[in-house]
Order: structure tokens, then C-alpha cells, then sequence
């Protein structure tokens, strides 16, 4: 009975550590590139879910063509936000990155919140499900993995496979050296900026697949938290580092709800919103380059 | 340099202090207002003495003011009836401390270690990570929270208990207030502060210098936490008589503490209270106005805070100042 309520909740979390990992990339791409830390991750990933929100009731289209829709937003809002704050300041100590992204997140949830008031929200597009016997998953779940692993070969086929994606990394590895070569960094650096906040908006309409209640302009600080998890797992300037790290944390999130459930006395889902916590601190101290790569 | 000469800036932050709390008692009605205020200036002034000085910026600050409250609360519900008077009140202040130095320890070991981002990373979670704590493991009462009035009125009587959350808590504010001013100067005027300039300019170069850095900031840490645990007890605790996880974990809290160390000016010491008075009265002329908007004004002035004016109201009149009588007392 356990075992198979454990599988069935590890199958479920492998399918949601998809999306979680894709939601991160975005986190890693901007650290990577220009060593900024999004604070602000969570209220992106909140604007995306809304333009799922809108798509079904506003347009009536199925959420999964809000995807491109919010990756347009995402990247939008990344080149302004680029171009009137951060650019200015990428040379400023860390503190001035940190809470500038912090405030836009707080601008982008209060402005939602003006626009569609602080009631949790949600939309149900029911089309099927498949029974595996030990789990029953829903089509729109299994949707929303397919998109996210998608995205991420694409992102991989882009890295690797044209010259765009590797002039990027260059400026990852090195970004004097990528100056020399005749890499327009200032460029870089915009495009690689809105390019992860377009990532990051649009996993928020993925997320909505696994959240049918839920759409508040306050949910992004758990996943905010969640990212920093993850993207730390992946040692935080890989975006494939990042997608593992979701489905690694996918399964960690899932089977931990597993065993406190089964400990009596103890409120489970709260127990694995504090788990995630000291999972943060326990990775950063003992290893600050991510599960994947060596010391 | 004489130590009256040394310690002068502290004077116009007393004088302030001293003429809230006049104004406070004279004038009827406002006494809550003021009380605001001068709440708003503790937590910046408490936030200010690790944030400002260091320039690590702590997002899980709140917890601290969180384990604060709950340090009175646990030892008011449990004691009430052991007849001890308004020795209650100390008590619930020595456990505030030790539980926000508890709490210090357990996060600095890990987070202190970790340099600039990595550092605001580890701490994100802190606040959050503690009230799921509280709530997931049933501690203290779990998600009811401690509700603690009854107890309140046995220990003090009726008419003890009311004055006592709706006066002499916010006259521990203040006194937590001042000793947060005090202590802020005591370090930029001693070898600690030093340490932290050196080590906030440039990390690196401190420690080649053979400055203990990790020294220093554990001490600027506990302290920072510890006067936010002891204005958590007063203000939150022994004012509301309640406690729930989900209120005292609040991150709208340490965004506060931003907020008002950014418009002050960090590392100072005038900065936290010039910008706990614009802030609490901005805000509450703002929740009068335009009700509901205030954090949509906020967030863009901190924005335009750090592009244009990185060093804050105090940063900028210290500059004017320089080379003037007035000099001497900004800090």
C-alpha cells in the first residue's frame, strides 16, 4: 500500500520536477551570464500563470498556446527592465542587483494585484486522463512535461547548434575574452536577460497545469524559494544543471511527502515546504557547485 | 578624539527620540502614530546594523522578530500562573533574545559562510522555512498560534494587562530604539565597525589585511538578530497579545526594513530613522489616500533609489555637510 502510493507520488513528482527544472533555467541562464540573482523569480513565474488564466477565459484558447504569448511578455518586460535598471547597474556591488529585482517582483505583483484582485483564481480544462495502473496522471499534466522537456532540448539545440547560442556562451565562460572575439557583450547581456525571463513567464503557464486553483499575484514567493533550491542544486549557472536539478527536486519533494505522511503528528505538506528549506542550506554547505558537477 | 567628541552624533538621535516621546505623552491621540513611527526606525536601525554595515542583505530577516515574538508569547502563556509578577515582562525578553540568538546561530553557521548572492540565497527561505517548521511539526500550537490575553490578565490583572499592551510595549520600543542607535555607534566607532567598512568595500583586500572577518560579521549578525527578536517580543507579542505563524513570518517585514534603510541611506547611523519617519508616514498618509497601493508606490521608489541616489537622504546631506559645524553630528 505505501510502496505504492511512494511510486505513484515519485512518478507524479518526476512529472512536475519537469516543469519545476524548465521554471529554473530562466534563474540560471541570468545568473550565468550576468551573475544577477532574480529575486524577483516567483512574480514572473506569477504573470505567466495569469496569462494562462486570461487565454482560457479571456481568448477561450487552450492554456498551452499561451506559451508563446508569454514568453513574449516575459522577454518584453526582460528588455525594459534591462534597459532602464539593471544595465545600469551591472558594475554596482551585488546588493543593488538584489534588491532592484526584489522591487520589480513587488511592482509586478502589486500591479497584477490592481489588475485582477488579490482572489485566488484558476481555470479547469479537463481533457482526460490516462490510468498507469499504480497512478492516474491527467493529459494536461503530461502536456505540460512534453512542453518542458521540449523547451529544454531546444534551449540545448540552441546552445550547441547556432552561433547565437554560442556566442552566449562564451560570454558565460569568459566575458573579456568573448569582448576580444568581437562578441557584442552589452548585446549578450540584454538578449540573455530577456531571453530568461521570457523562460521564466512562460513556465508559469505550465505551472498552471498542475495548480487548477490557486492563480494569486502572491504565489511566487514558495516557488521563488523552490527555484533557488533547484538552481542551487544545479550549481546555479547551468540551465541544463537547472533542469535536472528540478527533476531531482521533483522527486525529493514528493517522496518526503510520502514519509511524513506517514509519521503521525505532523501537518506533511508543511513539513515539506520546511524540508526544501534545509535542503537549500544543506547543498549550499556542502556542495556549493551543484550535484552534478565535481569540486 | 575625546570620547564626548566621538560619540556626538548619537545627541540629535536622542534629542529626536526624546522629542517623539514628549510629543507622544502631551498630545492626546497620538501616541499610536508615534508608536508607529518610532516601530519603523527600531527595525531599520536593527536592520541597518548588519545590512548597511556589511552590505549582505538578509531576505529571511523577519524570522528573527518571528522567534522574538514567540520567545514572550511561550513564556507568558506557560508562566502566568506562577505568580511572578511583572518579572514576566524581563523574563519574555531574555527568552526573545535567546531564541533569535539560537536562531542567528543556526543560520549564520551555514549562510555566513557563503559570500554576496549566495548569502541573500541561503537566507530567502529562513522566514518561510521556520513557519512551515512551526506549522508542520505542531510547534507551539502549530497554525492556531499562541493566543495568550487570558494569561495576560491573570499575571497582571485587567487593568495591567491593557496598559500594559497599549503603553508601557510601545515605551519598550523605544528603549529598544535608542539601545539599537547605541549600539549602531558603538560599533562604527570601534574596531568592529572598521572591519565591516573594510570588508563591505572589498571583502578580499579586509582579510589580506589579516582582519578576522568572519568574526566581525557573526557579531554584527547575532546583534542585528537579537534586536529584532527583543522588537518582535515588544511589539508584536506583548502589544497584540497573539501570535500566528503565518502574521510574524511575514516577508512584507523585512521588505519594510529595505525599504527604510535604502531611503535613510545604508551604514549610517542618522539614515534608518530619517527613513523609518519618511517611510511609517508616507505610509500612513498613503493607507488614507489611496488605500491597498502603497507597496505599488514603494517598490518603484526603491528602484529609483538605487540607480540614482545609491547613498540615501542621510548619504546625500552628509556630503553637503562636509566641512561644517554640522558635520560632527551626522553620521
Amino acid at each position: 500500500m505505501f510502496l505504492e502510493q511512494l511510486s505513484g507520488n515519485l512518478f507524479q513528482g518526476l512529472i512536475l520536477g519537469a516543469v519545476y527544472g524548465m521554471a529554473t533555467m530562466g534563474l540560471s541562464l541570468i545568473f550565468g551570464v550576468l551573475r544577477v540573482v532574480n529575486v524577483g523569480h516567483g512574480a514572473f513565474m506569477m504573470v505567466g500563470a495569469y496569462c494562462s488564466l486570461w487565454a482560457f477565459h479571456g481568448l477561450g484558447v487552450a492554456p498551452i498556446l499561451a506559451l508563446p504569448l508569454a514568453m513574449l511578455v516575459g522577454m518584453g518586460l526582460g528588455l525594459i527592465f534591462y534597459y532602464t535598471v539593471i544595465r545600469r547597474l551591472i558594475k554596482a556591488p551585488e546588493l543593488a542587483t538584489l534588491l532592484a529585482t526584489f522591487a520589480f517582483g513587488v511592482i509586478l505583483e502589486e500591479t497584477i494585484k490592481l489588475i485582477a484582485t488579490s482572489e485566488s483564481r484558476g481555470f479547469n480544462w479537463d481533457i482526460g486522463k490516462i490510468d498507469f495502473g499504480f497512478t492516474i496522471l491527467p493529459y494536461t499534466k503530461l502536456i505540460a512535461f512534453a512542453g518542458s522537456v521540449l523547451i529544454a532540448l531546444l534551449l540545448y539545440w540552441w546552445f550547441n547548434k547556432t552561433r547565437a547560442g554560442m556566442a552566449m556562451r562564451c560570454v558565460v565562460e569568459d566575458d573579456q575574452g568573448a569582448r576580444v572575439c568581437g562578441i557584442n557583450v552589452e548585446w549578450e547581456y540584454a538578449l540573455s536577460f530577456s531571453l530568461g525571463l521570457g523562460l521564466t513567464v512562460a513556465s508559469g503557464v505550465l505551472l498552471t497545469m498542475f495548480i487548477p486553483v490557486g492563480i494569486q499575484p502572491y504565489m511566487g514567493g514558495g516557488y521563488t524559494l523552490k527555484a533557488f533550491v533547484i538552481a542551487v542544486l544545479g550549481g546555479l549557472t547551468s540551465p541544463y544543471g537547472a533542469f535536472f536539478g528540478g527533476l531531482v527536486f521533483g522527486l525529493l519533494e514528493n517522496g518526503s511527502y510520502s514519509l511524513f505522511a506517514q509519521i503521525p503528528g505532523l501537518e506533511p505538506f508543511a513539513m515539506t515546504r520546511f524540508f526544501s528549506f534545509v535542503m537549500l542550506l544543506v547543498i549550499l554547505l556542502f556542495r556549493p557547485t551543484g550535484l552534478l558537477r565535481a569540486r | 578624539m575625546g570620547a564626548a567628541r566621538k560619540y556626538a552624533p548619537l545627541l540629535p538621535v536622542l534629542g529626536l527620540y526624546a522629542a517623539l516621546f514628549a510629543i507622544g505623552l502631551l498630545v492626546p491621540g497620538k501616541w499610536q502614530l508615534i508608536a508607529q513611527l518610532v516601530f519603523y526606525c527600531a527595525l531599520g536601525q536593527a536592520f541597518n546594523l548588519f545590512m548597511g554595515m556589511t552590505g549582505y542583505v538578509d531576505f529571511g530577516y523577519v524570522a528573527f522578530m518571528g522567534v522574538g515574538a514567540y520567545g514572550m508569547a511561550v513564556t507568558v502563556s506557560s508562566l502566568s500562573d506562577k505568580g511572578l509578577g511583572l518579572w514576566l515582562i524581563p523574563l519574555g525578553l531574555v527568552h526573545a533574545a535567546i531564541f533569535s540568538i539560537l536562531l542567528s546561530l543556526a543560520v549564520g553557521a551555514v549562510a555566513l559562510r557563503l559570500r554576496g548572492a549566495y548569502f541573500a540565497i541561503a537566507t530567502i527561505g529562513v522566514n518561510e522555512g521556520f513557519r512551515f517548521l512551526i506549522e508542520g511539526a505542531r510547534l507551539w500550537n502549530g497554525s492556531a498560534g499562541i493566543i495568550f490575553s487570558r494569561n495576560m490578565k491573570e499575571a497582571f490583572g485587567r487593568e495591567g494587562a491593557i496598559e500594559i499592551s497599549t503603553f508601557w510595549a510601545d515605551v519598550l520600543v523605544f528603549a529598544v530604539a535608542v539601545l539599537a542607535a547605541v549600539m549602531t555607534m558603538v560599533y562604527l566607532c570601534s574596531k568592529v565597525g572598521y572591519a565591516l567598512t573594510a570588508l563591505r568595500e572589498d571583502e578580499d583586500a579586509a582579510k589580506v589585511m589579516g582582519i578576522n572577518v568572519t568574526r566581525y560579521k557573526i557579531v554584527a549578525f547575532i546583534t542585528s538578530a537579537v534586536l529584532a527578536g527583543l522588537l518582535g517580543a515588544c511589539a508584536w507579542a506583548l502589544k497584540l497579545t497573539y501570535v500566528y505563524p503565518a502574521d510574524v513570518f511575514e516577508i512584507h517585514y523585512t521588505v519594510e526594513a529595505i525599504i527604510i534603510v535604502l531611503l535613510g541611506g545604508a551604514g549610517t547611523l542618522l539614515g534608518p530613522i530619517v527613513g523609518g519617519l519618511i517611510y511609517a508616514a508616507s505610509k500612513y498618509y498613503l493607507a488614507v489616500t489611496v488605500p491597498g497601493l502603497q507597496l505599488l508606490i514603494f517598490a518603484p521608489i526603491i528602484l529609483t533609489i538605487i540607480v540614482l541616489f545609491p547613498e540615501g537622504t542621510v548619504g546625500m546631506v552628509k556630503r553637503r555637510c562636509r566641512s561644517t559645524v554640522l558635520e560632527r553630528f551626522i553620521h
